[in-house]
C-alpha cells in the first residue's frame, strides 16, 4: 500500500497518489490550471511552462504537470503574479502567429485562440522578422509551419503512444519546425488529433468546413475489437441537398485515448439507402422463411447477434460463423485449464505491463490500439517487449526489445516452450503427462527458437511486476487451436502472466458469448453481410439482395477487446430495412433492436442495462466510463493439456493473411481517404524463391479460393513469407492464416 | 458617450406651416350645417378641376412603377450582394462562415475547399431569401466586407431557384472591369474615418 500525501492547492485540502504530479490532482479536484504542451496519455513534455504554480516555501514557480507534492505543502493555482508570467507566455506563443482564424480549420476549438482570449490579450507589441516556411503534405496529414506554436504534443504522442518515432523537431531557435521521417510514419492522425492549433491538419477535412458546423455523434470505432470510443462528425454536404448528411472527419478524447487511421480515416463506409424496397424486403423473408442456415461475420453489434440468436431458438437455424466459432472454441478451451470464462489482461495492464510477451499475431496491423498499449509499455515503464512471429515487423522495430522468430506452424511447440518456462510448479504437477512429454530439445530444433533465445526471455523476466501474454490470431486459427488455448489457460491460471487473447474481428468476442455456433452448414443459407444463396449486405453497391446499415448507421454495442460492453450511435440516417424488421416480420417483436441490449445473457457476463443508460464519456482524469465490462464467470476446472502433436513443415512459397495497415474488411476498403489495391506483398527474397517479379500478375490457390494478384516486392518485408491480404473480400475465415501455395504467373 | 444629438427630435422649421383646419362641429345644428354646406357648395368639384388640370398640363409627378424606381436609401437592407477587390477582381469572400453562424433565420449555407492556391474557396454558397428577414448581421459580421446588402428589393420570381445563387449576387466582372462596383456606404461598412483608429500590427518591421 503507497502512502498518499496529504496537501492543500488554494487552501482545499487534497490527497495525492504516490507518482501524481499537482497538476493531475488538480484536475481530479476540479481545479483549473491552464496548459498548453500537456497530454494526459503522455508523460509531461514540460515546454509550455503555463501550468506553473506558487508552492508556499518555495523561491519561483513551480511546474505542476512535472512536480509531485509533498507532504503539507500549500499550493496556490492562481494569483496576480502567475496571471501575468502566463499572459506573457501567451504573448510569447502569439508571436507572428498568422491572424487567418477567419479560414483556419481549427478555429473555434484552437487552445491558442480560447487561452489568447482567455488572458485579454487584444494587442501584440512586438515581432521577430517573419521568415519563408513551406506547408508540407504527408499523405493524410497537412503541416503548415507557421501556425505551429512548437508545443511538442505531436512528436511526444508519436514517440510515445503511437510508437513510431516518425515526427521529430528540426531545431533552428525561432525557425524550429516539425518534420517526418515519412518511412516511419503509420499516417494514423494521431498528431492532427493532439494539435493544439491548426499546424496539424487533415489533408482531406482541411477548409471544408467550421468545426462549429459539425454535428458530433460519440459512438465507436467499428474496424477491429479494439472498439475505439470516437465522435463521428457530420453535417449536410453542399448548399442544395436537404437531410443528406456526411461525415466530414471523427474525432477522439485527444487528451486521453487515441485512434488508429483506420479509424480517424476510414469513416465513410455507411451504406446510402433512399427508400424502402419493399419488393425485395418480401423476398428477404421469403428467403428466410425457406433456409435453415444463417451465415454471418463478427461486424455486427451485440444486439443484432442476439436477434440471430433468438432467431435460432426460435426457428431452429443453424448460426454459421466460422471465424467467431473457432474464438469461441479457443475461448472455451482456455476457460476449461484458466478457470475464468474470459482472459484476464486488457489494454490497460498491456500499458502498464513491464514485461509483455506477443505470439502469433501481426499487432501492428491486426490490432493498432494493442500496438500503441505496448508502446506506451515500453516507452512509459520501459517494459520489456518479445515479439514472437515467423516475420520481422519493420514497424514495430523501436518497440521489440527481443524479437523471436519461429518456423511457421511451430506456434504450440513455441508456446510450450514458454509454458514450461513460466508456469510454477503446481502446474507441473496438475499437467503432469504434457511435461513428461515435451522434448524441449525437439520443439526447439523444429520451431527454430534456440534455447539461448528462450534463456535471455527467462533472465530478463526476473524483477518484473506485471508481465502480459498477448495472442493472436495465428494461434486461434491453429489446427490445434484448443490444446493451445489450453496451453494458455494454464499460463493464465499458473503464472504472473495475464493473457490477452485478441479477437481477431470487430465483435468476435461478443458473437461468441451470446450465440450458440454451429460447424454444420444446412442446405440452403441466408447470408448476413457473407456470401449465401440470398444476401443481405450493408455495402451497398448491389452487393447484396436487400441492403443493411452499415454499423455507422445503427444502434447498439460491441464487445470489444478490453471485454467491455460499449455503445454504438447512428451517425448516420438509414432508410431502408434492417434485420431487426426482418425479425419482426417473421414473428419476433421489438420496435428497436436496442430493445434486446437488456437481454444480453447474464450467464456470459453481460450485464442488465438499458443501450439509452450506458455511460460514455471519460472522467477529468481520463478513467474510461463507456459501457460497462463483463463480469468474468469463474468454473471448475478439470480439463488438462494434452501433448503436443507433431510439428508441420511449411516448405515452398509460404503465404500470410494479412491486411496492410490501416484495412481491415470491405468497409476499410471502401472509405475514400483509405486507398490500398490489395497486392500480395512480399521480400525481395521470396521473389526469388518463387521465381516471381515485382508488378507481375500472378494466380494461387489457397484452400478453395483462387486468387489473382500483382505481386509487391516491400522493401520493408523480410524472410520467406508473402503477405496477401483479405480486405478486399468479406468472407470470415477460420483457417491458419499461413498457406503453403504454388504461384504460378498469369 | 452623450445621447443628447439622438434626444433631440426637433426637427427643424423650414417649410412647415400649420394647416388651417376647422374645429368639428359639436351641437346637432352645427352638424347639419356642415352637411348643408358642403352638399351645396360644390366642394367636390374643386378637386376634380385639379385633376383635369394637372392631366392637360402633362407634368405628371407619379413614378411609373416598374419601369421607374425610386433611389433607395444606403442603409436600406435589400438583396445581398457580393463584392470582389477593386485590385485583382476575385471574390472577396474568404468562406470563413461567419455570416453562416450569425445567421438568426439560419438561411445561409455554404460549402468550401482548399484549392490549388492553398486558399479557403467558397466551392458552393446559397442564401434562401424565402426564410433570411433582411436583418443585415451577415453584412455586419462579414471581416471582408464581401457580403452587403444590395438594393435590389423585389423578391418576385417564377422559380424558387432564383432565391439565391453565390453567382447572382456576385459583382460581374465585366460590371466590376467597368468600374461598376461601388463601395459599400451601408449597413456594416467602415466607418468614415476609422483609418484614424487602426492600430499599426507589430508585423509592420
Amino acid at each position: 500500500m503507497s502512502k498518499m500525501i496529504q496537501f492543500t492547492i488554494d487552501g482545499r485540502q487534497v490527497t495525492a497518489a504516490k507518482g501524481e504530479s499537482i497538476l493531475q490532482v488538480a484536475r481530479r479536484e476540479g481545479i483549473y490550471i491552464p496548459t498548453m504542451c500537456y497530454l494526459a496519455k503522455t508523460s509531461p513534455s514540460a515546454s509550455c511552462r503555463m501550468c506553473v504554480v506558487e508552492a508556499e516555501g518555495v523561491d519561483g514557480f513551480v511546474l505542476s504537470c512535472n512536480t509531485p507534492p509533498t507532504e503539507g505543502i500549500a499550493i496556490t493555482s492562481d494569483s496576480q503574479e502567475l496571471y501575468s508570467e502566463r499572459q506573457s507566455i501567451m504573448k510569447m506563443y502569439n508571436v507572428n502567429h498568422p491572424l487567418q482564424c477567419g479560414v483556419c480549420d481549427k478555429s473555434g476549438e484552437c487552445d491558442l485562440q480560447n487561452k489568447t482570449l482567455d488572458f485579454g490579450l487584444d494587442e501584440q507589441t512586438f515581432a521577430v522578422a517573419d521568415q519563408r516556411r513551406d506547408s508540407k503534405v504527408w499523405g493524410v496529414l497537412s503541416y503548415d509551419p507557421h501556425l505551429c506554436i512548437m508545443c511538442e504534443k505531436c512528436t511526444s504522442v508519436c514517440n510515445e503512444v503511437v510508437g513510431s518515432e516518425a515526427l521529430f523537431i528540426r531545431p533552428g531557435g525561432y525557425k524550429s519546425e516539425i518534420d517526418n521521417t515519412f518511412s516511419k510514419c503509420i499516417q494514423c492522425g494521431e498528431c492532427i488529433s493532439v494539435c493544439p492549433v491548426g499546424a496539424m491538419a487533415s489533408t482531406d477535412f482541411e477548409y471544408s468546413s467550421n468545426v462549429w458546423e459539425l454535428e458530433k455523434v460519440p459512438s465507436a470505432c467499428a474496424h477491429c475489437s479494439s472498439a475505439c470510443n470516437l465522435t463521428y462528425e457530420k453535417k449536410e454536404k453542399g448548399t442544395a441537398t436537404l437531410g443528406a448528411e456526411s461525415i466530414y472527419r471523427v474525432t477522439n478524447e485527444d487528451d486521453f485515448d487515441a485512434l488508429c487511421g483506420a479509424g480517424r480515416f476510414g469513416y465513410d463506409f455507411e451504406n446510402r439507402v433512399s427508400e424502402k424496397d419493399e419488393d425485395a424486403f418480401a423476398i428477404a423473408v421469403s428467403a428466410f422463411e425457406n433456409a435453415d442456415t444463417i451465415r454471418f461475420n463478427s461486424m455486427i453489434s451485440n444486439e443484432e447477434a442476439l436477434l440471430l440468436q433468438r432467431l435460432k431458438e426460435r426457428f431452429g437455424y443453424r448460426l454459421i460463423n466460422k471465424e467467431a466459432k473457432k474464438y469461441q472454441e479457443f475461448l472455451n478451451a482456455f476457460t476449461s485449464v484458466s478457470g475464468s470464462s474470459l482472459y484476464s489482461a486488457d489494454l490497460e495492464s498491456i500499458r502498464k505491463s513491464d514485461y509483455v510477451v506477443t505470439i502469433g499475431s501481426a499487432v501492428s496491423t491486426d490490432n493498432p490500439m494493442v500496438r500503441f498499449a505496448l508502446s506506451v509499455a515500453v516507452n512509459r515503464r520501459k517494459s520489456y517487449m518479445a515479439y514472437m512471429h515467423p516475420i520481422e515487423d519493420e514497424m514495430l522495430r523501436n518497440l521489440v526489445t527481443q524479437y523471436v522468430k519461429y518456423e511457421v506452424g511451430s506456434e504450440e511447440g513455441v508456446l510450450a516452450m514458454l509454458c514450461e518456462m513460466i508456469v510454477d510448479e503446481s502446474a507441473k504437477e496438475t499437467h503432469k503427462a504434457f511435461f513428461d512429454d515435451l522434448d524441449i530439445g525437439y520443439v526447439s530444433g523444429e520451431s527454430n527458437v534456440g534455447e539461448e533465445e528462450l534463456e535471455l526471455l527467462k533472465k530478463k523476466l526476473v524483477r518484473r511486476d506485471d508481465p502480459v501474454l498477448v495472442i493472436g490470431a495465428d494461434l486461434i486459427n491453429h489446427s490445434n487451436a484448443v490444446n493451445i488455448a489450453k496451453m494458455a489457460g494454464m499460463i493464465e491460471r499458473h503464472s504472473a502472466f495475464s493473457v490477452m487473447i485478441i479477437p481477431p474481428e470487430t465483435n468476435s468476442l461478443g458473437v461468441s458469448l451470446i450465440c450458440d455456433l454451429d460447424s454444420e452448414e444446412g442446405k440452403s443459407a441466408v447470408g448476413y453481410n457473407v456470401a449465401a444463396d440470398f444476401v443481405l449486405s450493408a455495402l451497398g453497391d448491389g452487393e447484396g439482395d436487400l441492403d443493411m446499415p452499415a454499423l455507422s448507421q445503427q444502434e447498439g454495442t460491441l464487445t470489444n477487446i478490453d471485454k467491455r460492453v460499449v455503445p454504438m450511435n447512428a451517425a448516420l440516417a438509414y432508410h431502408g430495412y434492417e434485420l431487426n424488421d426482418i425479425a419482426n416480420a417473421l414473428g419476433m417483436k421489438s420496435e428497436h433492436v436496442i430493445d434486446y441490449t437488456v437481454q444480453l445473457p447474464q450467464e456470459s457476463g453481460f450485464s442488465q442495462v438499458r443501450f439509452d443508460d450506458l455511460p460514455n464519456h471519460y472522467t477529468d482524469v481520463g478513467e474510461e466510463v463507456r459501457g460497462y465490462r463483463l463480469a468474468p464467470m469463474v468454473s471448475e476446472t478439470s480439463a488438462t493439456v494434452d501433448a503436443i502433436s507433431d510439428i508441420r513443415e511449411f516448405n515452398g512459397s509460404v503465404i500470410y493473411r494479412c491486411d496492410p495497415l490501416m484495412q481491415f474488411n470491405p468497409f476499410t476498403d471502401k472509405a475514400h481517404q483509405i486507398i490500398d489495391e490489395a497486392l500480395l506483398r512480399g521480400s525481395e527474397q521470396f521473389a526469388v524463391a518463387a521465381r516471381i517479379k515485382d508488378g507481375e500478375r500472378v494466380r494461387f490457390t489457397v484452400g478453395e479460393d483462387v486468387y489473382e494478384r500483382v505481386f509487391k516486392v516491400d522493401e520493408r518485408l523480410k524472410g520467406t513469407v508473402a503477405l496477401n491480404p483479405s480486405f478486399d473480400s468479406s468472407e470470415n475465415y477460420e483457417s491458419y492464416r499461413y498457406n503453403q501455395v504454388k504461384i504460378e504467373r498469369v | 458617450m452623450s445621447f443628447e444629438k439622438f434626444k433631440d427630435r426637433n426637427v427643424g422649421e423650414d417649410g412647415y406651416y400649420m394647416v388651417d383646419i376647422e374645429d368639428y362641429p359639436e351641437t346637432g345644428w352645427g352638424k347639419f350645417k356642415q352637411v348643408a354646406s358642403r352638399s351645396l357648395k360644390g366642394e367636390l368639384f374643386v378637386g376634380l378641376w385639379v385633376v383635369l388640370r394637372e392631366m392637360f398640363k402633362f407634368d405628371i409627378h407619379t413614378v411609373q412603377y416598374p419601369k421607374e424606381k425610386l433611389p433607395i436609401g444606403p442603409r436600406y437592407r435589400a438583396v445581398h450582394k457580393m463584392l470582389r477587390l477593386f485590385e485583382s477582381g476575385t471574390e472577396r469572400c474568404i468562406g470563413c462562415g461567419l455570416c453562416e453562424k450569425i445567421c438568426i433565420s439560419d438561411c445561409i449555407r455554404m460549402d468550401t475547399k482548399y484549392d490549388e492556391n492553398s486558399r479557403k474557396e467558397v466551392t458552393e454558397y446559397s442564401i434562401n431569401l424565402g426564410r433570411c428577414i433582411f436583418c443585415g448581421y451577415c453584412a455586419e459580421v462579414c471581416p471582408e466586407l464581401a457580403i452587403v446588402h444590395g438594393g435590389r428589393y423585389e423578391n418576385a420570381s417564377e422559380q424558387r431557384a432564383h432565391f439565391v445563387e453565390f453567382e447572382d449576387m456576385l459583382t460581374p466582372i465585366d460590371a466590376l472591369k467597368a468600374g461598376q462596383q461601388e463601395e459599400f456606404p451601408g449597413f456594416g461598412a467602415i466607418i468614415p474615418g476609422s483609418d484614424k483608429s487602426v492600430k499599426k500590427t507589430p508585423l509592420a518591421y
